[in-house]
């Protein structure tokens, strides 16, 4: 031990990120987080890494959206339909 | 006189701690050590008539019951690329997605007379994708056996090593510190092959941690309804979300540093 109690440690930090992040640490926690990211260089590198990777994630989004897909649902659902809907 | 972490790599001074800070960290430090994502089903208990959806959820489930098209292709269009890429979280191959969603349509078809609006329609849908594509992932060999217990982990965000041991002054701290990306090249980052790398990263998740990310991170859903959608609390949401974002930058990071592709 170092005495130094007062002194969240990196460790510490990385898994404390997300409820930052995500807004789920009491206003005195959250106070402890934002003055550790001041004052480390090696966290606040990391907090931009992982804003960063969020980004990239938002970005992966544009890829799936496939018409041949939706086509063959809509033959789907009609087969259903012809074959098995009340009415 | 307090002397400053060796990471602080000449930023500003710390301000002192206040008096209560030392608790509060500690406290802290406390709730990560002790947590563990608990796979214990939370009961998605919504009070009947006030169920997500509401009114036109039921109007949409009452077209679909009389076989309106015109219901079908907007619900489609509300969950049909969410749940393919859902689907894909699960197994890797494109085309056996494809077909986990349209199995998924067709039980969704097959069971709309029977669905009682316990959840709503867009959970119920979520979740008979979810029970397929397990079924069908353990079956097309997906690594890891499928129990909830095992397709997880209680790892840390980042390698252990990647800190100051025991016995060392500044104990926790970063013995080998994150690089600033914002001094890459700029299209690095965004380049085909880091995208590439994220997906990778993404399909070699445990697949709740997957399930949430891509909820969450890729779909843009609030927490709120990736909790209701695949039946787990706000806390496991979180710590899911926690540990796949974690990787994905490891798995970034690593990238970034093994130096430039081809």
């Amino acid at each position: 031990m170092t005495g130094d109690v007062e002194h969240l440690t990196c460790k510490e930090f990385v898994e404390v990120l997300t409820d930052y992040l995500e807004d789920a640490l009491d206003p005195a926690e959250r106070a402890d987080v934002e003055r550790h990211i001041v004052i480390c260089r090696g966290c606040s590198n990391y907090v931009e890494q992982m804003r960063s990777t969020i980004d990239l994630l938002g970005r992966m989004g544009d890829d799936a959206a496939d018409g041949a897909h939706s086509e063959k649902l809509l033959g789907l659902f009609r087969a259903w339909r012809a074959g098995g809907a009340p009415t | 006189m307090r002397e400053r972490c060796p990471c602080a790599g000449g930023l500003r001074d710390a301000q002192p701690a206040d008096a209560g800070a030392g608790r509060r960290v500690a406290a802290l430090a406390k709730r990560v050590a002790g947590r563990r994502y608990s796979p214990a089903v939370q009961p998605v208990a919504i009070p009947a008539g006030q169920r997500p959806g509401g009114e036109d959820e039921r109007a949409l489930v009452a077209a679909l019951r009389r076989g309106d098209e015109t219901a079908f292709v907007a619900l489609v269009a509300l969950y049909g690329v969410p749940l393919l890429r859902l689907a894909r979280t699960f197994v890797r191959d494109g085309a056996v997605a494809e077909e986990v969603v349209q199995e998924t349509w067709l039980a969704v078809l097959n069971g709309i007379d029977g669905f009682e609006g316990r959840s709503s329609l867009k959970t119920w849908i979520f979740q008979i994708l979810s029970n397929r594509a397990k079924t069908r992932a353990v079956r097309e060999r997906r690594s890891a056996p499928f129990s909830a217990l095992a397709a997880d982990d209680d790892g840390a965000a980042v390698d252990a090593d990647r800190f100051r041991g025991e016995g060392h002054r500044w104990v926790g701290h970063w013995a080998a510190a994150p690089a600033d990306w914002r001094h890459l090249p700029e299209d690095r980052l965004l380049s085909k092959e880091t995208l590439a790398r994220v997906r990778e990263a993404i399909e070699t998740l445990p697949p709740r941690q997957a399930d949430v990310l891509v909820l969450r991170d890729v779909e843009g859903w609030a927490p709120d309804e990736v909790c209701d959608a695949l039946g787990i609390s706000d806390g496991n949401q979180r710590i899911l979300l926690h540990r796949a974002r974690s990787k994905v930058r490891a798995a970034l990071e690593h990238y970034l540093l093994e130096g430039a592709p081809a």
